[in-house]
C-alpha cells in the first residue's frame, strides 16, 4: 500500500476546558477523495485547521510523505503543496477574482519592473480564466469585486484558487453548503476530477448523499476522535448516520 | 444608476446650501457708508487676528468697526479657528487675493508670516500689524501695540505690592516666539531679576490652552511652595492660571496677575481669585489701525510705530474708570 | 453546463443575498474604474464649487495668482494625504502625521544649524535627516500596530504626544528660525516655468508615484488586500506584519519630507502649528472616497479632497463668509462623503463580515492570532 500523503495520528488539542481534538486520527493517499463527516463540534473544522497550517496543537503527530513535519503557518503548508477553503472563504471582498486568485502568489515582471513590483496583469487574467473555465465555474466579470458576487460565485472563486495552487491535498469546508443544485453538481464533478489528477481531497459535509456520490473513503469523527474509516462502497448512508452519532460502534478506526 | 443620481443630488444640494451659506455670511458685513454710494469707492478693510473668539481681538474688532463706520469703510474679519501659523498662512493669502484696501492683521509667528505678509505690501495693500509683529516690518505702514515691556514690568510691581517681603515668582507664558508675550515676559524678568528680595523662577509656556495652564501652575506650586507671586502673560493663561491657584488651594498664599481682562478674568478679578490685570487697549489699537491705514491710503503722514498704554486694574478700581478698561466678547 | 447559470438559481437559495440592483454587473468594468467613478463624482462636486465662487467673485477669487496660492498651500498638505491614503486603505489611522512632521522638522534645522552653510550640500543633509525621522516614528508605529497588536487610534495618539514632546524637548520649546537660503529660497518660494511653485511640483512627484505604487504594484495590491480582508491575506501567506510596518514607514517618511518643505516655506519650525493637520489631512482621504473600513480609496479622490476645504474656505474668506459658517461647510461635505461611503460600502462588501464603525477604528480588523 502506497504511504498515505498525510498521516495523523493522535492529535489532540483543548480550548479552555473543551476537547475539541482527542487523540484524532486521520490519512488520506494520493488521488484519493475522503469525506470527512460527523455532528457538530466533533472536531472536523478544527482537524482541517490544524492540517492546513492554522492551528497549533496539543500533541500528537503528523506525517507528511512519511515524514514527520509541523505544520506552523498556511503558508508553509501551501509550500507543500496543501491548499485548504474554510467555510468563510478567506477572500478579500473589494478584490477581483483575478487578484483573489493570486494573492500572496502574483506573478511579477521580469528583472527591474517586478523588482520594483510591477506585475503581469494580463498574464494572470488569462490564467485565472482558464481555471475558472476549467472547473466549469461561471466567473460572470473577472474585474469585479468579488464581495459583489453571489454565494456561489464566490465559492467558486475560492475553489478554483485552491484547486489551482494545491499539488498534494486539498481541503473543502462545507463545499456545497450555500450552493444551488447545478453548482454543487458543478463542485462535486470537479471534486472527482481533481481526485482523478492525483491530488487528495478531503471534504467536510453535513450531505450523506452527496458524500456517498463522490466520495471514495469516509471518516467519521466523533467528540474529537475519529471513530471510524469505511469505503464508501462498502457503506450505507444509515450506517455513516448510526456512526456519527454513537448509536453504532462498528469499528475501523486504525 | 440609483447610486448616480444620489451624487447629483448631493451635489445640487451643497451647491445651494453654498449659495444660501453666502447670502447668510456676507451679511455679517457691516456697510458703514450712505445709501447711494458707488460699492467700488468704499474703502475695503480686512482684519486678521491672531485667534478667533479671543476678548482681546473682539475688542479690536470693535474699535476697528467704529473706526470703519465713521469713514464708510467695510470691514471684512477672518482668522484661524487656533492661534496657529500653519492656519493663519492659507486665510491670510486668501485674504490677500480678495485684495482689500487696507490689511489689520495680528501675525501669529515672527518668521512664518514674514513672506506672506510682504506679498500682501507688494500687491497694493496697506498693511498695518496691529498687537504683534514680525521679523522685519518695513514693509508694513505703521505697527501698533502696547508696550509690552512696560506692562509685563508693571505685573511685577502689582505683584511686589501685595508681597512686600518678596518670594519666588513665576511666569505662565504662551509659546516662545510671540513678540508681544516675549516682551511681556522679558519686561517682568529684567524687574523682578533686578529686585534682590525676589527669586525668578522662568517662563512655562501653556500653548495658550487654560487647560495646560492649570497643569503648568498646580506642577509649579507641588514643586516650589515658596511662590508668591504668578503672572500670566495673556487672556487664556491668566484663566488656567487662576484656575491652577484654586485647585491647589492656595489662593491665600499666591498673588495673581494676569494680562488682559476678558469678561472671565474680570469676574475672577471680583471673586478675588486675581488680584490684579493689566488691561491693554485693544479697542484704540483697533481704532489707530484703521486710522494709519486711511492715512497711508490717502497719501497723509503715518506714525509708524504706535504704542499704545495699559490699565492696572484691581478689585478696589474696578467700579471706576479703569474698570472700562475691560474687554468685551461682543461689539 | 458552465455558460450560464440560470438567474433563478439564486432566488432559491434562502440563505443567499440577493445581488445588488444598484450595481448591475454589465456596468462593473474593473474595480479601478469603479474607484474612478467615485472620486470622478467627487471631482464633480469641487468644480461646481469652483464654478460657484468665481462667479460670486470673478475678479478675486477667479485668478490665477489665488488658484496659485491655493495650489501651493495645498502641497504640503497632499504630500500627507498620499501616506494617509495608504494607511486607511489598511483601516488604520496615523493621528500623528502633525507632530512627526514638527519633529522631522525641528531635527532637520537642529542639524543644518549646526553644520551651518547656507547651501545645497547643508540644505541636503537637512532633507535626508527630515525624511529619516519621519521615517523612524512611522516604524514605530508600524511595529506597535503590527507586533504589539494596539490598535492605530491609539498607538498613533500615543505618538502624536510622544513626537511633539521630544521635538519640543530638543528644542527647548524654541522655534528655530534659520534655514539655508537656498532651501527658503529654491523649495519655499521658488518657481519654475510659468510660475508653478516648486513645493507644487514636488508634491505633485509624490502623487504621481503614489498613485503609481498604488494602482500598479503588489505593494500597493496588499495594501487594498490587508484593508478589504486581513485575515483572508493572511491566510494566503501575505506577509500581513511587515507590509503594516512598511505602510506605516511610508506615511512617517512622507511626515518628514513635509516637515522640511514647512521649514522652508515657513522659514521657522512652528512648533506651535500644524494643530489641527492630522484631522484636515484624514477629512481630506475620507471626502476623496477612501472608506475608513478600508479596501477602498484613490489618491486622485484624496487630492480632490484636500482641494475642497482649500477651495470652501479661500472662496469664503474672499466673499466674506464669517468664519464658522466655513467650519459648518466643510463639515457637512465631510459628512456627505462618509454616507456616500456607507452606501457604496453596502453594495460591493455584502457577504463579509459586519464590521461596526466602533470596531474599525478602535479594534481595527487586528487578527489575535491563529485560532
Amino acid at each position: 500500500m502506497p504511504t498515505p500523503i498525510l498521516e495523523v495520528r493522535g492529535l489532540s488539542r483543548m480550548f479552555g476546558h473543551v476537547q475539541a481534538l482527542d487523540n484524532a486520527d486521520f490519512d488520506i493517499s494520493a488521488g484519493e477523495v475522503v469525506a470527512l463527516i460527523g455532528d457538530n463540534g466533533a472536531g472536523k473544522s478544527t482537524l482541517v485547521k490544524a492540517l492546513s497550517g492554522n492551528l497549533a496543537t496539543d500533541s500528537g503527530q503528523i506525517l507528511f510523505d512519511g515524514n514527520p513535519i509541523e505544520l506552523t503557518s498556511p503558508a508553509q503548508a501551501s509550500k507543500l503543496g496543501i491548499e485548504t477553503v474554510h467555510q468563510d472563504l478567506a477572500l478579500a471582498p473589494h478584490l477581483d477574482p483575478v487578484q483573489n486568485m493570486y494573492l500572496g502568489r502574483e506573478i511579477m515582471q521580469d528583472g527591474l519592473a517586478g523588482a520594483l513590483g510591477f506585475m503581469k496583469t494580463k498574464v494572470m487574467r488569462e490564467k485565472s480564466r482558464v481555471a475558472f473555465d476549467e472547473l466549469g465555474a461561471t466567473v460572470k466579470s473577472l474585474t469585479s469585486p468579488v464581495g459583489s458576487m453571489s454565494g456561489g460565485q464566490r465559492q467558486a472563486v475560492a475553489i478554483a484558487r485552491a484547486i489551482s495552487w494545491a499539488d498534494r491535498v486539498v481541503f473543502l469546508d462545507e463545499p456545497t453548503a450555500a450552493l444551488g443544485v447545478r453548482q454543487t453538481a458543478n463542485v462535486l464533478e470537479t471534486i472527482r476530477r481533481v481526485g482523478d489528477k492525483g491530488v487528495a481531497v478531503v471534504f467536510i459535509s453535513h450531505s450523506m448523499p452527496h458524500v456517498m456520490e463522490v466520495a471514495d473513503r469516509v471518516q467519521v469523527m466523533r467528540l474529537g476522535t475519529r471513530v471510524a474509516t469505511v469505503k464508501a462502497s462498502e457503506t450505507s448512508m444509515e450506517e455513516l448516520v448510526g456512526l456519527m452519532t454513537g448509536a453504532n460502534t462498528k469499528g475501523g478506526a486504525a | 444608476m440609483k447610486w448616480n443620481n444620489r451624487i447629483v443630488r448631493t451635489m445640487a444640494i451643497a451647491a445651494a446650501g453654498g449659495l444660501v451659506l453666502t447670502g447668510c455670511g456676507a451679511e455679517e458685513e457691516p456697510t458703514g457708508g450712505e445709501p447711494g454710494t458707488d460699492a467700488s469707492s468704499e474703502v475695503e478693510i480686512a482684519f486678521i487676528p491672531g485667534v478667533i473668539g479671543d476678548e482681546f481681538y473682539i475688542t479690536m474688532e470693535c474699535g476697528i468697526q467704529e473706526a470703519a463706520e465713521a469713514a464708510g469703510a467695510t470691514v471684512n474679519v477672518q482668522g484661524p479657528r487656533q492661534f496657529d501659523p500653519t492656519l493663519q498662512k492659507p486665510i491670510i493669502d486668501s485674504v490677500v487675493a480678495s485684495q482689500p484696501d487696507i490689511l489689520l492683521v495680528a501675525p501669529t509667528d515672527v518668521t512664518a508670516m514674514q513672506a506672506p505678509l510682504e506679498a500682501a505690501a507688494e500687491a497694493g495693500t496697506k498693511v498695518v500689524l496691529v498687537d504683534t509683529t514680525v521679523e522685519d516690518p518695513s514693509f508694513a505702514v505703521s505697527r501698533i501695540a502696547s508696550d509690552n515691556i512696560g506692562g509685563g514690568a508693571a505685573a511685577f510691581e502689582a505683584i511686589k505690592e501685595q508681597n512686600p517681603k518678596g518670594g519666588q515668582v513665576l511666569v505662565v507664558g504662551l509659546t516662545p516666539g510671540i513678540s508681544t508675550t516675549d516682551a511681556r515676559t522679558e519686561g517682568f524678568a529684567k524687574a523682578a531679576e533686578a529686585d534682590s528680595d525676589f527669586e525668578y523662577l522662568g517662563v512655562e509656556y501653556s500653548d495658550n490652552d487654560p487647560a495646560q495652564a492649570a497643569q503648568i501652575v498646580t506642577a509649579a506650586l507641588q514643586a516650589n511652595p515658596d511662590i508668591v507671586g504668578i503672572f500670566a502673560v495673556n487672556l487664556f493663561a491668566a484663566e488656567g492660571t487662576a484656575t491652577g491657584v484654586r485647585q491647589a488651594g492656595a489662593s491665600e498664599d499666591v498673588t495673581v496677575v494676569g494680562f488682559d481682562a476678558g469678561p472671565a478674568q474680570v469676574q475672577q478679578l471680583e471673586e478675588g481669585i486675581v488680584q490684579a490685570l493689566i488691561a491693554q487697549e485693544p479697542r484704540t489699537i483697533g481704532q489707530l489701525g484703521v486710522e494709519q491705514g486711511l492715512a497711508a491710503l490717502n497719501d497723509e503722514t503715518v506714525k509708524e510705530e504706535i504704542q499704545t498704554g495699559f490699565t492696572i486694574i484691581t478689585q478696589e478700581n474696578l467700579d471706576g474708570e479703569e474698570g472700562d478698561a475691560a474687554y468685551q466678547s461682543s461689539c | 453546463m458552465s455558460d450560464s447559470e440560470m438567474p433563478g438559481e439564486d432566488r432559491v437559495r434562502v440563505a443567499e443575498p440577493a445581488e445588488n440592483p444598484d450595481i448591475p454587473e454589465r456596468h462593473q468594468s474593473r474595480v479601478g474604474s469603479l474607484l474612478r467613478a467615485q472620486a470622478f463624482q467627487i471631482l464633480l462636486v469641487l468644480i461646481v464649487i469652483v464654478i460657484i465662487f468665481s462667479a460670486l467673485a470673478p475678479d478675486t477669487f477667479g485668478t490665477l495668482s489665488n488658484t496659485r496660492l491655493i495650489v501651493q498651500n495645498a502641497s504640503i498638505l497632499a504630500v500627507l494625504g498620499v501616506g494617509m491614503t495608504f494607511v486607511i486603505i489598511t483601516a488604520g489611522i496615523d493621528l500623528s502625521i502633525g507632530s512627526v512632521l514638527v519633529f522631522s522638522g525641528a531635527v532637520a534645522a537642529l542639524v543644518m544649524r549646526e553644520i551651518g552653510g547656507e547651501g545645497w550640500g547643508t540644505a541636503t543633509i537637512g532633507i535626508i535627516v527630515s525624511i529619516l525621522s519621519g521615517m523612524a516614528w512611522g516604524i514605530i508605529n508600524g511595529v506597535l500596530i503590527a507586533k504589539a497588536k494596539v490598535p492605530p487610534l491609539i498607538v498613533t495618539l500615543g505618538t502624536l504626544g510622544m513626537a511633539l514632546g521630544f521635538a519640543l524637548i530638543l528644542t527647548g520649546g524654541i522655534d528655530i528660525r534659520e534655514a539655508p537660503s537656498v532651501l527658503v529660497g529654491v523649495v519655499g518660494y521658488g518657481n519654475i516655468i510659468g510660475g508653478i511653485p516648486v513645493l507644487s511640483v514636488i508634491a505633485l512627484v509624490v502623487i504621481i508615484i503614489g498613485i503609481i505604487v498604488l494602482r500598479f504594484t503588489k505593494f500597493g495590491r496588499y495594501t487594498y488586500a490587508i484593508g478589504s480582508s486581513e485575515d483572508a491575506a493572511r491566510r494566503v501567506g501575505v506577509k500581513v506584519d511587515r507590509h503594516l510596518i512598511q505602510v506605516y514607514a511610508l506615511t512617517g517618511a512622507l511626515a518628514g519630507l513635509a516637515g522640511i518643505l514647512s521649514l522652508a516655506q515657513f522659514s521657522t519650525t512652528a512648533i506651535g502649528g500644524q494643530s489641527q493637520t492630522n484631522l484636515n489631512v484624514i477629512a481630506a482621504v475620507v471626502i476623496g472616497g477612501t472608506s475608513l473600513f478600508g479596501g477602498i480609496g484613490t489618491i486622485f479622490g484624496t487630492v480632490v479632497g484636500l482641494f475642497i476645504p482649500a477651495v470652501l474656505q479661500n472662496g469664503f474668506v474672499i466673499i466674506g463668509v464669517q468664519p464658522f459658517w466655513q467650519q459648518v461647510a466643510v463639515g457637512a461635505v465631510l459628512i456627505g462623503a462618509v454616507y456616500v461611503d456607507q452606501t457604496r460600502r453596502a453594495a460591493t462588501q455584502r457577504g463579509g463580515k459586519s464590521n461596526s464603525l466602533g470596531r474599525k477604528l478602535v479594534g481595527g480588523n487586528r487578527s489575535q492570532g491563529k485560532n
